[in-house]
């Protein structure tokens, strides 16, 4: 690493396999004593697996790990800590009853630990003041953390992280994203003192700004690769675009022709909707014949206007029009009768059953179509799933396997499968090509345009290019405000400084 | 339908009943005899039929302790209308609704209150009893029972079938259908094992643990009706016999087959009555019989666990690395 | 109320601050039970008389010690529903030794060895195996069942000398038998255990974030498995004292104790600690519930009517422990 003083942290040719899926790839990861860096890239490009591996949850299947020159195997979460890697997660597991002292001495409670030690609840909360004295920060760590605010949740979870003496390399895994700006100061700050303690700090983020504001470095992972590290000086002189970084366009990708057809008939329509602190005024039409886009970072509101549209989330104010009529849906199962399907993010925990088998999954949605009198058709579900699987290109087309059973591109098919049973005039898909290969994503783009010949697709993603390849017009949604309106001239670089800085550059 | 895998559990199955059948056959050869077969059945029509309904509330991934106690309800209501001189399909019709009442009661307290299921059921099954002491303040009622013809639940035959049996039959059909060959019965197991995922395909899942519950209720009074019609007398303690064993063949079958079923109870039910009656056969008295069947279930959760079994597996796998 | 709705329907306001509600919701339980007994006293003056307390102290002594082990391992967010049964085979191992021949000492180490060895089998197949822990302990309390009907052969043993468990119950002073002194010290030590050390400590988190626990490094299964041991030990020894109080073997004495044993601890959640199960509100509730179902039998309800109101009263605990959680923990999730 250019211009530190001694390198804390060096991985070098790590590799990690999930199935047949190259979820790290030969990658080289340098830290430098008291540095914060970076670590950027989309959905699945890797930087949770590099991550989970540094903190001892997942094991390499190669390379090697040094901390401060020492050769560590890291193969559990003790061995990670003992190494003096503290993590705080994504979404930290704290005690809600407790006070924000409690929670940074959970398990050390008492000079020696022990299940029947006597708890020494001042000593617990002049220690965690001390630590926090430490920082230019003031909290209140005796209040309760369900009473906290979110920034203050994080500084507890970060101090119960730090709480052993040893810690040398923090990571936070997005701890802005349920941030405010203002609460953000007090977050980098802290970081800032940690940084000035001679900890070095991994940080991953999905906002670009902030690498500029605190960063010393950053990393790019693009499909479980390591494609560019820079320091941050080095980017703002040679003025390197880290978008075009994150996102390559041409790795085989290929996106099925845009539709020439502009005058669909309007089938879904959104009139300055709006959910409190989740997203606001947005406004769109989606037509028949046309793949309308939406591009928006992770916690933009992109995932809660999808379930807003799909009857799960309430909108406070605005309309939703559905073919001229004004609609107000109270439950998925209206959305769905109404004619509405949502290919959901998360397809594992939302979109799939997983301990069942394909005729299962396919049917779901649509179990009126699936029997007759009440009683399952199995014979035509049968031939019915079949047919979509083929359509969908499943593979291997085993419709009797567990979708456990499949790769996470199949699982997707069978969820597109799922939505084309249901018969649905509008088709929204989420994040759709997350955790999916690359052959299975051409597939899927090209299954999105063809059902946009007979419905309404809207597709929501994190993932500009994805947007801007499939969708026949655009628009980005900003910390949940729209950025301009949908239109068919957005070029793929306003669509992404529009989603990743809030303003459409030219 | 039927996979490869599902052929082999049920060979497997049909092998381990013929092996414990032919281990009490050559203690008693009585074991095997026409009457003592019957007497099985009869046996297997009472729990089989509570248990059933159990497994549509363990299919939706909740618990229900009530149904013993709302099965001694529902068996002093069958009781009393019969005692009062209703008609005996009055009488039964009675019994179950008192089933399916409670067991509303109980799907709306967990589905859409969001009461805790464990407790909540205990609580309702308590209430039950205390209820089922009002008819009679809790002695027996047998007045009538000759007269009603509620003795033919036991004594008569159909289709060379005795009655109970044919009853546990009938019901594990139209059971089957509703759970393996309907649409809801897709939707019971979607809300069990990813509610989510159910609610984003327009599955009415709290409406399906309700029905799941006022299921289980009525299967456990259909129960404790076979069991009045055998006695010839309703009792406040009668329901209390059922819960192990349902909870037993519920597992058993599940632990025996991969998942809770229809199919998968039945099965249940069968080892457990065809250990129970050899058991007996061999002049053990009755106080053994949830000694018996616990042990056994306890041994069967614990073998079909997938850690336990990974731990197993682990455990050879060493001694085969050492070795 | 599902995840999504949940995490995402309460805009993220500024919290109130009230950590454990006001003075009454707190202590409002303390009140009532007062109140209750004192309209009992008022309709029926033997409610109050020496005899009539002493034999409700008593009978709450030995429910409270059984349900000790209870109140903890539902606090932790587990179940336990064999605990009657155990304390029930252990009434019936000693009384079943002591018709024998043996005596008192050696029944009641065997009672008691009958709690450990079940304390141990719950432990280790739930907090052990981690195998779902209803559907194990309905067997293995089925299993005490049985065998503790199998030991009086399906009846009742009678004895005819209560030995000196017997002795030591009929010690007392003034109205306040010494057993009942014995178990509010244990409370009172389990109170400290629950306050003051790291485990009470623990038991609650690790009800509302087991993760979190596990995270920081408590070993989480080793006090569970000690949970399970307690239960075991404590339900056995109020079955000893049983076996001396009633002078016989009841084997089917846990049926009538199932009941109150959750009721008291729910009902007892709602006393200092709002929707938390806790030791000394599980003695309040269970002094309570003594008193309820004693005044209530004085004034000639039925055993129906006091079922029914067993019933009601676990739904109501279970209500408001659901109602309270959901007021108090509403924003805690992030």
């Amino acid at each position: 690493m250019a211009g530190q003083t001694g390198t804390i942290l060096a991985m070098r040719g790590i590799q990690k396999r999930f199935g047949d899926v190259n979820a790290l790839d030969d990658v080289d990861f340098c830290l430098g004593e008291g540095e914060v860096h970076a670590l950027l890239g989309v959905n699945g490009a890797g930087k949770s697996t590099l991550i989970k591996i540094l903190s001892g949850v997942y094991s390499k299947d190669g390379g090697t790990i040094e901390i401060a020159g020492k050769a560590y195997d890291l193969g559990s979460p003790r061995a990670a800590i003992e190494a003096g890697v503290a993590v705080v997660q994504q979404h930290p597991e704290l005690v809600g009853d407790l006070t924000g002292a409690e929670n940074i001495f959970l398990g050390h409670e008492s000079a020696k630990p022990g299940l029947f030690s006597r708890i020494d609840r001042s000593g617990i909360a002049a220690r965690a003041q001390a630590m926090l004295s430490r920082f230019p920060i003031d909290i209140d760590l005796g209040r309760r953390v369900a009473d906290m605010p979110a920034v203050d949740r994080e500084i507890v979870a970060i101090l119960h992280a730090l709480r052993l003496e040893n810690a040398r390399i923090l990571i936070l895994d997005e701890p802005t994203s349920t941030l405010t700006e203002r609460e953000k100061a007090s977050l980098f700050s802290m970081m800032k003192t940690l940084k000035a303690a001679g900890i070095a700090i991994i940080y991953i983020t999905h906002r670009l700004e902030e690498v500029f504001e605190i960063a010393d470095a950053f990393t790019v992972f693009r499909g479980g690769r390591n494609v560019a590290t820079h320091t941050v000086k080095e980017a703002r002189e040679k003025k390197i675009s880290i978008p075009n970084l994150m996102l390559d366009s041409d790795k085989g990708l290929t996106f099925p022709p845009r539709s020439q057809k502009t005058d669909g008939d309007i089938v879904l329509e959104a009139k300055n909707l709006s959910a409190e602190g989740l997203f606001r005024n947005v406004s769109f039409a989606a037509r028949k014949g046309e793949i309308l886009g939406i591009f928006g970072l992770v916690g933009s509101g992109v995932d809660e206007l999808s379930k807003a549209l799909f009857g799960v989330v309430a909108p406070n104010s605005g309309e939703i029009h559905l073919k001229g009529r004004a609609v107000r849906f109270r439950s998925a199962a209206q959305a769905l009768q109404a004619g509405i399907f949502l290919v959901p993010g998360d397809r594992r925990s939302e979109g799939l059953t997983m301990d069942e088998d394909v005729v299962f999954n396919t049917t779901l949605a649509n179990l009126g179509r699936a029997s007759l009198g009440g009683i399952l058709r199995f014979g035509d579900n049968r031939k019915q799933a079949a047919a979509l699987a083929a359509k969908v290109d499943l593979q291997p087309p085993k419709l009797d396997r567990a979708l456990r059973g499949f790769s996470g591109g199949n699982q997707q098919k069978v969820v597109i499968a799922k939505g084309l049973y249901r018969q649905a005039e509008v088709y929204i898909f989420v994040e759709p090509t997350v955790g999916v290969d690359i052959g299975a994503r051409s597939k899927i783009y090209s299954l999105m345009r063809e059902i946009s010949r007979d419905a309404a697709v809207i597709v929501i993603s994190s993932d500009c290019d994805e947007v801007h390849g499939v969708a026949d017009r655009t628009v980005a949604l900003y910390k949940g405000a729209p950025i301009g309106a949908p239109d068919r001239a957005t070029t793929r670089d306003q669509l992404l400084s529009a989603g990743i800085m809030g303003e459409m550059t030219a | 339908m039927i996979s490869g895998r599902l052929i082999i559990r049920l060979l497997a199955f049909i092998a381990l009943v013929a092996v414990i059948a032919g281990l009490f056959w050559t203690q008693n050869a009585a074991f095997l005899s026409e009457g003592n077969i019957r007497a099985l059945m009869r046996h297997m029509s009472v729990q089989g039929l509570a248990a059933l309904g159990l497994t549509f509330v363990i299919v939706v991934r909740q618990f229900d302790l009530s149904f013993p106690g709302v099965a001694s309800l529902g068996a002093m209501t069958l009781g009393w209308l019969i005692a009062s001189g209703m008609p005996l399909s009055v009488a039964v019709c009675g019994g179950l609704a008192v089933g399916i009442a409670f067991g509303l009661v109980n799907g709306v307290a967990v589905a859409r209150l969001g009461l805790p299921d464990i407790v909540t059921t205990i609580a309702t099954g308590g209430l039950a009893i205390g209820f089922s002491y009002f008819y009679s303040n809790g002695t027996s009622i047998s007045q009538n029972f000759f007269m009603s013809g509620i003795l033919d639940l036991n004594d008569r035959k159909i289709l060379g079938l005795d009655m109970p049996f044919a009853i546990l039959m009938a019901a594990a059909i139209v059971g089957f259908v509703v759970l393996h060959a309907s649409r809801f019965g897709r939707g019971f197991y979607a809300t069990g094992e990813n509610r989510t995922s159910a609610r984003f395909s327009g599955i009415p899942t709290r409406t399906l643990i309700v029905a799941a519950f006022a299921i289980c209720g009525m299967m456990a009074c259909l129960s404790i009706t076979l069991l009045v019609a055998s006695s010839g007398a309703a009792n406040v303690t009668a329901g209390n016999q059922l819960l192990m064993p349902a909870f037993a063949a519920v597992y058993l079958g599940a632990a025996l087959f991969g998942r809770p079923s229809v199919g998968a109870t039945l099965a249940g039910t069968l080892m457990m009555s065809t250990m129970l009656n050899g058991f007996t056969l061999l002049a053990i008295p009755y106080y053994y019989s949830d000694a018996i069947v616990s042990t056994v279930l306890i041994a069967a959760i614990a073998l079909f666990d997938p850690r336990v079994s990974g731990l197993f597996r682990t455990l050879v796998a060493k001694k085969d690395k050492t070795a | 109320m599902t995840d999504i709705t949940a995490s995402l329907s309460p805009a993220r306001q500024p919290a109130k601050p009230h950590r454990h509600g006001g003075v009454f919701t707190r202590y409002g339980f303390f009140l009532l039970v007062i109140a209750v007994f004192i309209a009992f006293a008022w309709l029926r003056p033997t409610f109050i008389a020496p005899g009539n307390i002493h034999g409700m102290l008593m009978s709450a002594s030995i429910a409270a010690l059984m349900f000790l082990g209870l109140t903890w391992i539902v606090a932790a967010g587990e179940i336990d529903v064999s605990f009657m049964s155990v304390a029930a085979l252990s009434n019936m191992i000693v009384a079943g030794l002591v018709q024998s021949g043996s005596g008192w000492a050696l029944a009641t180490l065997g009672g008691l060895a009958a709690g450990l060895v079940f304390g141990l089998l719950n432990a280790g197949l739930v907090a052990g195996l981690r195998l779902p822990a209803l559907v194990i302990t309905i067997a293995t309390g089925a299993l005490a069942a049985s065998v503790a009907a199998a030991i009086g052969l399906g009846t009742s043993i009678s004895l005819s000398n209560t030995g000196f468990v017997g002795s030591i119950l009929n010690l007392r002073l003034g109205v306040v038998p010494l057993i009942g002194v014995i178990v509010g010290l244990l409370y009172a030590i389990s109170w400290f255990v629950q306050e003051k050390l790291t485990f009470g400590h623990y038991i609650y988190a690790l009800e509302q974030n087991r993760a979190a626990v596990v995270e920081a490094g408590v070993p989480v299964n080793r006090m569970l498995f000690m949970l399970y041991v307690l239960s075991g030990l404590v339900s056995s020894l109020a079955g000893v004292l049983l076996a001396a109080n009633l002078s016989s073997g009841q084997p089917y004495l846990g049926t009538s104790y199932f009941l109150d044993g959750l009721t008291s601890v729910l009902l007892g959640g709602m006393a200092l600690k709002l929707g938390k199960p806790n030791v000394l509100g599980t003695l309040a509730a269970v002094i309570f519930l003594i008193g309820l179902l004693n005044g209530a039998a004085l004034l000639g309800w039925t055993d129906s009517e006091r079922q029914i109101v067993r019933g009601s009263l676990l739904l109501i605990g279970v209500g408001l422990v659901v109602f309270a959680r959901s007021r108090n923990r509403g924003r805690a999730h992030t």
